[in-house]
């Protein structure tokens, strides 16, 4: 900490020289963050050439200023989306501009600097920058664990699965609450909290565990209000080479299937396909046969590992960053796969809702080790399913529960702090579900209390380290590391300003099946999202859209408060004018779209 | 005429399947001289079904045993499914039907018979005559005056009796120049953008054929535009064709305007497509839209090989381009293909959109299709003759109305609150284009429309769409009046399929259309907060 602290100061010093300009102005501070260093630096933006500035670096950011008067461009980006930072050019190298730092980000986007060839002047800068992008490298701390920002919620509060499972209606006669895995002992990367059959013992369960790939045990994900079918998570069975069985995990299969007396079969869906679950035999995997189990009816859902989509999604940031692929922009996009993999999850999410709605059967979904593509299935499922979960609050739990407490591993998945930017453990799994999400929001302009800033924020944060949300790979290691009590959570500041986030044409609907079309025709890429760097693509008018939902979501509130005043009023019968609810347009100055 | 020669049956038993979403519907199904109609059995509770049989594309008819189906695909591009009892009652059904939609007498079509309550003939016919716009442009400019040079349409026969022509060339010197200009569409005026002083026109090619032959007239004419802009104003002439195509239509008694001839002009070649590429492309599109079976891994590429999507853009950068010189260079543009009735009207249009926030407007939306495309001459009876599922082999059909709405609802999917119309009005201007209760969209120019008495003798489109109970499907509740020009972004990315039309009928409906509910009902509720507040607030010192 030392050496960090004569370095910013030495930057700091170097920084006054013919610059004046105050510190605490120019650059946004959250609390907790601290200046580290600042340069001028050219940044070589793809769309407008390269520009003259002054680049600040925080413990949280990276903030670039322009110098030119004619140009007000502001970068501002968290060094948590930081995923590689290389060196371009040497000190000999020719050429304007050829000497500098080339950044690539994990939110579609890459960054270069120029600097000036003498005096290795990118060295420190390269250096700060490595070692608060990827504090883990260097033994230091995330910056969710130095942020000091207060809230008037607390977004740890947002979930309680005790208060989650109740509003489900569970316990009851067929499933009951357990806290087996208290301290993670029975499976570390599960929740601590697990909803199981009422008719298995705490020593069933043991035994199941060791036949399921890293102990991931079958457990209720959500259960039909009406019809009392469930979906049901877990791991891929241990079968491996020489097809093993294990009559404790066929029973309890059974004992689950049991549970809905409406259907004969419980139905499987294995998310990988049919060859990838074969292949993982290999290695002591594999997927529950017919023999072994008798009253199942397994289907392979086609949707690829990790590994593919990382390479799909990498394919995109190709075509579309920094310059969009223009002459054969469908067939780019059909080449990268992308759409065609949101199509397989959310056709095989809306088979499993299907199944548990419409075919009242019980369901099970798993793929190898159930915490990608299984996450994606049972949320974007419980999503159609549940009205609930398409409030913003809804939203957030069902995020907690299904990715968070489930021990998505959004530690290796994102690699937060990591310098390690080749690791084969990265994937956007997440961003893939969030995308299926906005298509679903695309579909169904009304279902959904959140609007597209809700989801692009979230994706922000996923990266930004700012919050402690999306930090670690599982519960076990949350609690290890206080996370709750250290770091502040993202639904903080999402929900003490929800009014950004929502959606003003969206109407609540209880007990309404959202089936969106996944054929690709309906499909779209989130522009808005992928390609946001891009002015061309932008309007060139700032967000009309969304300051004319603010200005009808503000309307519509002051209508339904009118209404009930007036009601009120109608009800006290009162006649005196000066009580009467004051006009709209003092309670609230008229808003006008200015273009 | 009697249509009752062409009606081989009067009456049978039928199914009718209309595709997802709808019920099947049985009755009576019966063939008048103008409708196919299923009337249900008094058990029923549905109305009574109609279809405009000039609304039928393709019919296609099977029988096996003792019933027969008969496929319809209609000119709005569905798709309906009829089952009839009785083969021959099938055949003579069929067959009635394809004699009755095919008459080309336009005398004879519905718009002559139809007369709908409420309203009254001739009533919105001079709703939008040139005269019109033209006292827009006189309020704001004097360089400019109505000519009725074509008072008899013998100077130029697609043209309206009045156009908007510089103030300073006469009526002789226009009539010479139309001799100059295929089909005699001499340069007129088609929008004056007042913030830059600088004109929109548009005309034919001129006729300087393989001796390269020159106009005087044609000449002043366009001097005489540059001269009433501003002093040393300069001009762009747009042309829709490429540089190569331009030149080789010399070989035809066509060509461009030589730069010598036309000082201060300067021609730029945007070529874009039109005629039977055209239709073709659309005949693609609407083929992969229905195509149900097909595996959808290669639906990207399958719709980037129908090259809609590049129409779209073609259309929408050339209209940015014309727009631009007149915002930002200050610059007259004149705009012409080779006849001045496709692809230079897509572009005039569009640009005024792009620049005009009247033309955003409900009713200024009406009068520019009404001016550009309708008096303006595009020869509606042959391009949208048929649409894309006729078998015959296309004479004349070319989308050309269809990709302007396109790209106009592309600038509504960009610009969502400039547009003070919706998705609604540009489905409803596409439906009437190819078959029409109403005479708008009737013959191919105001001299036809003249003859064939469409103005004393039908209804108009835009009485019948100005209704107040059409209006909530037609407008945009979420419009707000844009004073500035709105420029779409035309990247590929930022272009979509327009599913609205081209998946209309086989998608389910719902999703968009209670979004489109929802949004009227917050809108509406505005409204009365605000009907309210006068009442309440009367009492209350201002603040």
């Amino acid at each position: 900490m030392m050496i960090i602290s004569l370095q910013s100061y030495r930057s700091y010093k170097t920084s006054r020289d013919g610059v004046n300009w105050d510190l605490s102005e120019a650059v946004p501070r959250l609390p907790g963050e601290t200046h580290v260093a600042d340069k001028e630096v050219i940044y070589i933006c793809p769309f407008n050439g390269p520009i003259k500035g002054r680049v600040y670096i925080t413990n949280y950011r990276l903030y670039l200023r322009s110098l030119e008067t004619d140009s007000a461009l502001i970068l501002d980006v968290p060094l948590g989306v930081i995923s590689r930072i290389e060196k371009m050019g040497g000190a000999t190298s020719r050429g304007e501009n050829s000497y500098g730092l080339d950044i690539t980000c994990k939110d579609m986007r890459n960054l270069r600097f120029a600097l000036k060839q003498e005096g290795h002047s990118r060295r420190d800068m390269f250096e700060i920058l490595t070692r608060h992008a990827f504090p883990l490298a260097h033994s230091l701390p995330i910056f969710a664990f130095l942020n000091e920002e207060k809230f008037n919620v607390d977004g740890w509060m947002v979930y309680n699965p005790v208060e989650e499972y109740r509003r489900q209606g569970l316990p009851n006669h067929h499933w009951r609450i357990t806290f087996i895995n208290k301290c993670y002992e029975l499976c570390d990367t599960y929740p601590s909290l697990l909803v199981v059959p009422y008719r298995a013992s705490d020593e069933d369960l043991r035994r199941v565990a060791t036949f399921r790939s890293r102990n991931r045990i079958p457990v209720l994900s959500w259960i039909h209000p009406e019809n009392k079918t469930v979906i049901v998570r877990c791991s891929q069975p241990l079968v491996g080479m020489s097809g093993k069985r294990n009559k404790d995990d066929e029973k309890y299969l059974d004992v689950i299937r049991e549970t809905n007396r409406q259907i004969s079969k419980l139905t499987i869906y294995d998310a990988r396909p049919n060859v990838n679950a074969v292949a993982n035999k290999a290695t002591g995997g594999g997927y529950e046969s017919d023999d072994a189990y008798h009253n199942a009816e397994l289907f392979f859902l086609d949707i690829h590992n990790i590994h593919v989509m990382r390479e799909s999604l990498k394919k995109v940031k190709d075509i579309v960053y920094p310059n969009v692929e223009e002459s054969h922009w469908l067939s780019s996009l059909e080449s990268t796969h992308w759409l065609e993999h949101i199509k397989l999850v959310l056709t095989g999410a809306i088979q499993v809702a299907d199944k548990v709605s419409s075919g009242k059967s019980s369901v099970l979904v798993h793929c190898s080790d159930g915490w990608d593509r299984t996450a994606q299935l049972t949320s974007l499922a419980m999503l159609m399913l549940d009205s609930f979960y398409r409030s913003i609050e809804g939203f957030e739990i069902l995020v907690q529960k299904e990715w968070i407490s489930f021990g998505h591993k959004f530690a290796s998945r994102i690699g937060h702090g990591d310098k390690n930017h080749a690791d084969a453990d990265r994937s956007p799994i997440f961003l893939q579900f969030i995308d299926c999400v906005w298509q679903m929001s695309k579909q169904f302009p009304t279902a959904f209390e959140f609007n597209e800033q809700f989801l692009i924020t979230i994706l922000d944060h996923l990266y930004s380290c700012r919050f402690g949300t999306f930090l670690y790979n599982c519960e076990s290691a949350r609690e290890r590391q206080k996370v709750t009590e250290r770091t502040v959570s993202l639904w903080s500041l999402i929900n003490s300003n929800k009014d950004r986030f929502k959606n003003p044409f969206y109407t609540k609907e209880i007990n309404r099946v959202l089936y969106p079309v996944a054929s690709m025709r309906h499909l779209e890429l989130w522009v808005n999202y992928y390609i946001r760097w891009n002015p061309r693509i932008k309007q060139q008018q700032p967000n009309p859209v969304e300051q004319r939902y603010l200005e009808l979501l503000a309307l519509r509130d002051e209508y339904i408060k009118r209404l009930e005043e007036l009601q009120l009023a109608n009800s006290a019968k009162l006649s005196d004018p000066s009580t009467s609810p004051s006009s709209p347009s003092q309670m609230m100055p008229h808003v006008q779209t200015h273009f | 005429m009697e249509f009752s020669e062409l009606i081989r049956t009067g009456r049978a038993q039928a199914e009718l399947l209309r595709g997802p979403g709808a019920p099947p519907l049985r009755g009576t199904l019966c063939v008048t001289g103008h409708h196919l109609l299923l009337s249900p059995g008094p058990q029923a509770t549905s109305d009574l079904w109609l279809l405009l049989l000039r609304s039928v594309d393709s019919i296609e008819k099977r029988v096996a045993g003792d019933s027969g189906t008969i496929t319809l695909r209609c000119k709005d591009l569905r798709v309906l499914q009829l089952d009839i009892e009785g083969v021959e009652a099938t055949l003579d059904i069929a067959r009635s039907i394809e004699a009755l939609s095919s008459l080309e007498s336009v005398i004879t079509s519905f718009p002559f018979f139809y007369r709908p309550k409420g309203l009254r003939l001739g009533d919105a016919w001079h709703f939008h005559p040139p005269e019109h716009y033209y006292k827009r442009v006189a309020r704001e400019t004097n360089a400019w005056r109505l000519s009725e040079v074509n008072e008899d349409f013998s100077v130029c026969p697609s043209y309206p009796r009045a156009v908007i022509v510089p103030r300073a060339v006469d009526d002789d010197a226009l009539a010479r120049s139309a001799r100059f200009r295929q089909g005699g569409r001499f340069p007129v005026l088609s929008y004056h953008h007042a913030p830059s002083g600088t004109v929109l026109l548009r005309s034919s090619q001129p006729l300087t054929g393989p001796q390269k032959r020159r106009c005087a007239e044609d000449e002043e004419l366009l001097r005489a535009v540059l001269a009433g802009a501003r002093p040393g104003a300069r001009g762009f002439i747009v042309d829709t064709r490429s540089a190569q195509a331009a030149k080789q239509a010399r070989m035809t008694g066509g060509g461009t305007e030589a730069k010598a001839a036309y000082p201060g002009w300067k021609r730029l070649h945007r070529p874009m497509e039109r005629g039977r590429p055209l239709q073709e492309s659309f005949v693609r599109l609407v083929e992969a839209c229905g195509d149900l079976e097909q595996s959808m891994d290669r639906w990207l590429s399958r719709l980037e090989g129908c090259r809609w999507l590049a129409h779209v853009k073609e259309a929408l950068s050339t209209a940015c381009l014309a727009a631009q010189g007149m915002e930002r260079e200050g610059a007259c543009i004149l705009v012409h293909g080779a006849e001045g009735t496709d692809s230079t009207l897509l572009v005039t249009s569009l640009a005024q959109l792009i620049l005009d926030p009247l033309s955003r407007t409900m009713t200024g939306f009406q009068e520019l299709v009404e001016r550009e495309w309708i008096q303006a001459g595009h020869p509606f009876q042959l391009r949208c003759a048929h649409s894309a599922f006729s078998h015959a082999r296309p004479k004349h059909e070319a989308p050309t109305f269809l990709l302007f709405l396109d790209c106009v609802w592309q600038l509504g999917r960009q610009f969502p609150l400039s547009l003070e119309f919706g998705e609604g009005l540009l489905l409803a201007l596409f439906e009437h284009a190819y078959a029409s209760p109403f005479g708008t969209f009737l013959c191919n120019s105001e001299k036809e429309r003249c003859l064939c008495e469409v103005r004393t003798r039908t209804h108009s489109l835009w009485s019948g769409l100005n209704q107040p109970k059409e209006q909530r499907k037609l407008r945009n509740p979420l419009y707000v009046l844009n004073p500035l020009a709105i420029w779409p972004s035309v990247e590929p990315q930022s272009l979509r399929l327009w599913q609205g039309l081209f998946l209309r009928w086989t998608r389910p409906p719902e999703p968009s259309e209670a979004a489109w509910e929802k949004v009227w009902q917050i809108v509406t509720d505005k409204e009365k907060t605000e009907g309210s507040q006068p009442t309440v607030s009367a009492s209350e010192p201002q603040p």
